[in-house]
């Protein structure tokens, strides 16, 4: 392995300290190196001058650069009292008080979650919400009667989904940013309904998928499975353009979020992962059936047991999807002077899921807040905010002050549908 | 006077200013670096409390300062006055175990009782024609893949399954719109099932598994008991129900564990299906002695089939769709001595 060190970016008093003190014999070919370097700055001074001007700009930065703690601070005792209490409100008023209890769980997340010391502000309203579940709740009871009793409408329910789907993409994007602030200063999100049409149904997949349905292909395999298989193919892709859609309309105060990643990265997560679920299913199912058939006989018992490396496969791939496409965005997601370090694991993650499961089914439910604090906790251990610049360049106006989205300044179409 | 220490933000950039606010009678001073400022008390607004978080006072020349809670602040006027009465809820630990007493009641009270009647009541306002598509669709399905293949059965023990089959709808109050298929099957061997909207297949499996006509009629029976008690739209009510109970509960742990919410919802809507078949046994069992048939005849197909497939039910019985057989048989022969 060639590990020779790159002279050309050493300063004049760094070559000549290493030209004083590299053990010649053992390294000749490093000091002819040196040797030359040095000769070539002598009789170049402005060479010299962009090496030494470069080097102090890399250690200009690494001092301008800071790291900004991220915190999550929520108790389980305290968020239990806040569940419990929210949910039996919830089944009391028959699922009205649900959106009410978004907000005061949304509120306990935002205020025990701290950058640099502040917590997040949840500035949601309940009515908002409440009206977007109504119109889910609406879509979705159209969708389950059009699939299951008056399936002629099938084509017309799903033609009416996507044409809405982008519309509602927009106003939750710009829900959620709008009500979440941070230091005084609202998020901000302007991304418009032709600009969610075009990341929703790139390439006109989507749009072929459902002509399909709408003009019934479905009774030709050959085209149901060739839009399925494209789509496939096309999905880390797809991934990539929403979560472009969506980080780079969203801004803080002046500044907008720039979103780098590739959609070949996102295809490399999504194949590893359906890697490691294949991987596990075949191996483990092999295993269970050798332990399996010679010991049992009964087949029930043999459809159960094969359901557990069907289960680990499909919990190990989550997790490392999870993980993975989570580090990927926001590795390479800036917004002005911050940049994030995501640093989940899949295996931590796969971990986090068994053991929240295990302890919520053990616990009859009673563990949910538990696991949801821990998660959050987990989330933010893994996650660092890098600071490099000044966060003045943030700049607030009239526009993203907190005052600016007091009750009364709810407009008609603010909803929130993501449950 | 009241001295609170906290930080101050201007609104203009994301800085944080140590500030102090100074609280004199009905007055408010703010000092925060060069800022400052005297607000009589009722212009300020206060961020609702959640858990032990720092609060946030808006200031009205457009800051906001930040501060550990403190019972002056429920003085001030508030932002959401309607959080304030969850807050003083959720920081109760009497009234959070209260709330743990009360969901158990309200879900297993809904469970066991108020959704298994509501949903009796509202299938018989619904009528059986909105199932029937579904159910012609599904069963031109399972022909067109191959699970069925048309009947071998001879003409002769075609037509007195047929004539069998009319003589048990004669008095029923939907038998217009019952339809009995006959199909050979590999797939599902000995079975028979109700499709939506009054449509009964029979395998040539089960036909040849039962020693008697009458044993054919205490199957027939069994499945037009699922359909007169509207068993399928009941089961769409109930488990459609029981999935957003569940999902309800579980909302907070969906992101966070895989698949949690499956679990309860297959135990708890296969308890609703055991309960369907234990109902349309008795159905059948009613309707069987109405026609001068035996359910002892019930019992006995049930039994040489059980004893085909011999497997261990009962290590199964909480999560199988289906009633333990031998007590199905029990209850077949105690139906049958009365």
């Amino acid at each position: 392995m060639d590990d020779t060190p790159d002279y050309s970016k050493y300063t004049l008093d760094q070559l000549q300290d290493v030209y004083d003190h590299i053990d010649r014999d053992k390294y000749p070919y490093r000091f002819n190196l040196v040797r030359y370097e040095i000769e070539k700055r002598k009789a170049d001074p402005s060479l010299e001058a962009a090496v030494s001007a470069r080097a102090a700009n890399e250690a200009g930065d690494k001092a301008n650069q800071r790291e900004l703690t991220l915190r999550f601070l929520g108790s389980p005792s305290e968020y239990f009292r806040i569940w419990i209490v929210n949910l039996c409100l919830t089944l009391l008023t028959l699922g009205i008080f649900s959106a009410w209890a978004k907000v005061r769980k949304k509120h306990y997340f935002y205020s025990h979650t701290t950058l640099d010391g502040t917590p997040f502000q949840y500035l949601g309203q309940p009515i908002p919400i409440l009206k977007g579940r109504v119109i889910a709740a609406i879509a979705f009871v159209t969708y389950y009667a059009s699939s299951r009793f008056f399936t002629n409408l099938l084509p017309y329910v799903f033609a009416a989904g996507a044409v809405f789907a982008p519309w509602v993409l927009v106003r939750s994007a710009a829900f959620n940013a709008r009500y979440s602030a941070f230091r005084n200063m609202t998020f901000h999100f302007d991304g418009r309904y032709p600009d969610a049409l075009r990341a929703l149904y790139m390439w006109g997949i989507i749009p072929a998928f459902a002509l399909g349905v709408v003009f019934n292909w479905w009774g030709k395999i050959a085209i149901a499975g060739g839009a399925a298989l494209a789509f496939g193919i096309a999905f880390p892709w797809w991934i990539k353009r929403i979560k472009d859609f969506l980080i780079g309309h969203t801004s803080f105060g002046t500044r907008n979020g720039v979103f780098s990643a590739k959609g070949g990265q996102f295809f490399y997560v999504y194949f590893r992962s359906g890697l490691i679920m294949a991987g596990v299913m075949i191996v483990a199912g092999l295993f269970t059936t050798a332990l399996v058939s010679t010991i049992v006989k009964r087949t029930q018992i043999l459809v159960l047991l094969f359901l557990v490396p069907m289960y680990a496969g499909y919990v190990l791939a989550y997790a490392y999807a999870q993980a993975r496409s989570s580090n990927l965005v926001w590795n390479h997601t800036r917004l002005g002077p911050l940049r994030f370090r995501s640093t989940l694991s899949g295996w931590g993650m796969a971990k986090l899921y068994v053991s929240n499961a295990l302890a919520i089914v053990a616990s009859l439910g009673l563990l949910i807040p538990w696991a949801v604090m821990r998660t959050l906790k987990y989330r933010a251990d893994h996650m660092q905010v890098l600071q490099e610049g000044e966060l003045a360049e943030f700049q607030g106006s009239d526009m993203s002050a907190v005052a600016a989205t007091g009750a009364e300044t709810v407009d008609f179409f603010d909803m929130d549908i993501s449950l | 006077m009241i001295t609170i220490d906290g930080q101050y933000y201007d609104g203009r950039q994301p800085i944080a200013v140590p500030a102090r606010l100074e609280f004199a009678g009905r007055e408010a001073i703010l000092t925060a670096g060069q800022v400052s400022g005297r607000y009589t008390t009722d212009r300020l607004n206060v961020s609702p409390c959640s858990g032990n978080a720092d609060r946030f006072i808006a200031i009205p020349d457009g800051g906001q300062f930040q501060c550990p809670d403190h019972e002056i602040m429920g003085s001030l006027p508030q932002t959401s006055p309607s959080e304030g009465l969850v807050a003083w809820l959720e920081a109760r630990w009497g009234v959070a175990l209260s709330g743990v007493v009360i969901v158990a009641c309200v879900l297993l009270a809904g469970y066991f009782y108020g959704l298994p009647i509501a949903a009796e009541r509202i299938a018989d306002r619904i009528p059986l024609e909105t199932e029937r598509a579904v159910g012609r669709q599904a069963l031109a399905w399972l022909d067109e893949q191959k699970w069925f293949q048309p009947t071998n059965l001879d003409k002769a023990t075609q037509q007195s399954i047929k004539d069998g089959f009319d003589g048990l709808l004669s008095d029923l109050p939907l038998k217009d719109h019952y339809q009995l298929e006959l199909r050979s099957s590999k797939a599902m061997s000995a079975n028979a099932f109700a499709l939506p909207g009054g449509t009964i297949v029979i395998t040539d499996d089960m036909v040849k598994a039962a020693d008697s006509p009458e044993e054919v009629q205490a199957v027939l029976a069994h499945e037009i008991g699922h359909v007169e008690l509207r068993h399928v739209m009941r089961s769409v009510l109930q488990n459609s129900a029981v999935a957003v109970a569940v999902a309800a509960v579980t909302a907070d742990a969906a992101s966070l564990s895989v698949a949690i919410a499956g679990l309860p919802v297959m135990l708890a809507q296969a308890k609703y299906s055991r309960e369907f078949e234990a109902a349309a046994d008795e159905y059948a069992f009613q309707l069987l002695k109405q026609k001068g048939y035996s359910p002892a005849a019930f019992a006995s197909l049930m039994e040489r089939i059980a004893a085909k497939h011999g497997d261990d039910e009962r290590a199964f019985s909480y999560v199988s769709t289906h009633p333990v057989t031998e007590e199905r048989v029990k209850r077949a022969r105690d139906a049958a001595k009365k």
